[in-house]
């Protein structure tokens, strides 16, 4: 069980009466990519924001390398070394580009295999937030502003990092670059769950595949194995 | 008569400037409304000058040591009772309202009904005339020093990590905790920081104003009209702020005594309908 970085084990979530997440499972492999499907409202962000213990699951349990994170608070799951990009970006709008990223610098773990993270890397691998680190980060546009919430995720060199919609409201050519930045990570041996609602993207890009509905899981499976027997995924997820 | 009105206001700008950054912060950041902010002043006073007066405790020294008593027990009140109301805005408004007419009830008790006259320190007591006018030298100093303070909590605030924490926390909390930082004890940091500032002040203040029965609850409302003047967690704007009121409420006392309050909350309700979210604050995204 070592080789899973991160499980949900039979995952109940609810906002207050609504029942949202009904016993989720699924399990991120080590250095491998989860993309996470399903339409709008099916509860990818939830499933996010029970992993960082934004919300509490009321049944199932978390685990990050065989450890179990579910009664933790969030600034302890970020220091166990998981990173959101959340949906929407949500970068500090009021700090500069080198403030959001110095405020979720964080030391590198000894038994990371990626090399550090820090102003330099980050810098190097987004040189348009090198140009505007002085910046205020209301000002930069939308593919700036993911890319300063990637940086920021990076800062914190952790160990798995949660990518909820970083394609939304892009332009392709800059959707092409995002997607080109996930599989350097990946290939850094960074382990990653993508929420995606287009399909053709996560296929082409992930390990695994789990694909939620109404707050279940539907499908759980590899690309390959999904990609061979040719499952029709549009029930699931709308038209594309 | 104008100049010397003039440096009464910038004075009492000084003093507000004290009394309300602590209470801009801690709205701005924590969203509570610390009606007890008043009372933290008078209690600064209270502490400080029993220290001086009686003890014959240094002035500065016991400015400290009162600064220091205040910002623990807004520690004790941030960590035991606003903590567990998070959220909720009204409980905290009763909540901290409560807790403003107990340190009223207590002082009263202690400290009894008459006004506690405290001394400027003796190496600023006088003054000096230049220009045909008269300088209170204690009146300069207290300038000086919260003009200092602000540049203090500026550089704090806009220049260390730090401070680039406590804003991550104004702008959103939940997604500063995602990325570790550890919100809730900068809350209690900021809430000592913003309750040791009152109290500070208040001792500053206590040579000008005195300590009374009743000081908190007038240096109350005047926080919460520089603070809606300024914008809620705007350092600028509580500078500002404090120095406009102090203006405001000086001259207005001495030209138009019976409209004295009315031109005091004349500005704020300008404000609130043309620019709700204050001169230098910034409007909700
Ligand atoms: N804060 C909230 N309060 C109440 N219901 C919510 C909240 N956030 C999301 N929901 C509901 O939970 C369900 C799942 O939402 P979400 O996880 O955001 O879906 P997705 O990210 O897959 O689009 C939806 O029906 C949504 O309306
Ligand atoms: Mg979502």
């Amino acid at each position: 069980m070592a080789s899973e970085a991160l499980t949900l084990d039979r995952v109940d979530a609810h906002y207050g009466d609504s029942h949202v997440l009904h016993g989720v499972s699924f399990a991120l492999g080590e250095a491998r990519l989860l993309g996470l499907l399903g339409r709008n409202g099916a509860g990818k962000t939830t499933c996010m924001n029970v992993i960082m213990g934004i919300l509490r699951p009321r049944g199932g349990a978390i685990t990050l390398f065989g450890r179990d994170i579910s009664a933790l608070a969030t600034e302890d799951i970020a220091a166990r070394g998981i990173a959101l990009v959340p949906q929407g970006r949500r970068i500090f709008r009021s700090l500069s580009v080198h403030e959001n990223l110095l405020v979720a610098a964080r030391r590198p773990r000894a038994e990371g295999n990626h090399p550090p993270w820090g102003f330099e890397t980050v810098y190097a691998a987004f040189p348009r937030l090198k140009e505007r680190q002085r910046h205020v980060a209301a000002y930069l546009s939308g593919g700036e502003q993911q890319m300063l919430a990637i940086g920021r995720a990076l800062m914190a060199n952790p160990r798995v990092l949660l990518m909820d919609e970083p394609s939304e409201g892009l332009a392709p050519q800059i959707v092409a670059e995002v997607m080109a930045t996930i599989r350097r990570l990946k290939a850094q041996g960074l382990s990653i769950v993508l929420v995606e609602q287009n399909p053709k993207l996560v296929f082409e890009i992930a390990d695994d595949i789990v694909v939620l509905n109404s707050g279940r899981v539907v499908v759980s499976d590899t690309t390959a194995a999904l990609r061979e027997s040719g499952v029709d995924l549009h029930q699931h997820l709308g038209i594309y | 008569m104008w100049t010397i009105l003039a440096i009464n206001s910038v004075t009492f700008g000084g003093l507000l400037f004290l009394l309300s950054a602590g209470f801009s912060l801690i709205f701005g950041l924590m969203r509570v409304p610390n009606l007890t902010h008043g009372s933290m002043f008078m209690l600064g006073g209270y502490i400080g000058g029993s220290l001086i007066a009686t003890y014959h405790v240094p002035f500065w020294l016991a400015a400290l040591l009162a600064a220091a008593a205040v910002a623990a027990f807004g520690g004790v009140i941030e960590r035991f009772l606003l903590r567990r109301l998070a959220g909720s805005v009204l409980a905290q408004v009763l909540v901290t309202l409560g807790i403003a007419f107990i340190v009223s009830d207590f002082s009263l008790m202690v400290w009894g009904g008459d006004p506690l006259s405290v001394d400027a320190p003796r190496a600023l007591a006088g003054g000096t005339r230049a220009l045909g006018v008269f300088f209170p030298t204690y009146r300069i100093a207290v300038i000086l020093i919260a003009v200092a303070i602000a540049a203090i909590l500026w550089a704090m605030l806009d220049r260390t990590r730090l401070g680039a924490m406590i804003r991550a926390g104004v702008d959103d909390p939940e997604m500063a905790r995602v990325v570790g930082i550890r919100v809730s004890r900068l809350f209690t940091i900021v809430f000592c920081l913003g309750a040791a500032l009152a109290g500070f002040g208040g001792v500053m203040g206590a040579p000008i104003l005195s300590v009374y029965p009743g000081l908190d609850f007038a240096m109350l409302p005047l926080a919460l009209v520089v603070v809606i003047l300024g914008g809620a967690g705007s350092l600028p704007g509580s500078l500002v702020g404090s120095i406009v009121i102090g203006f405001i409420y000086n001259f207005g006392l001495v030209m138009v005594p019976q409209l004295a309050y009315f031109i005091l909350f004349l500005p704020m309700v300008l404000v609130l309908v043309l620019r709700p979210q204050g001169l230098f604050g910034r409007a909700a995204p």
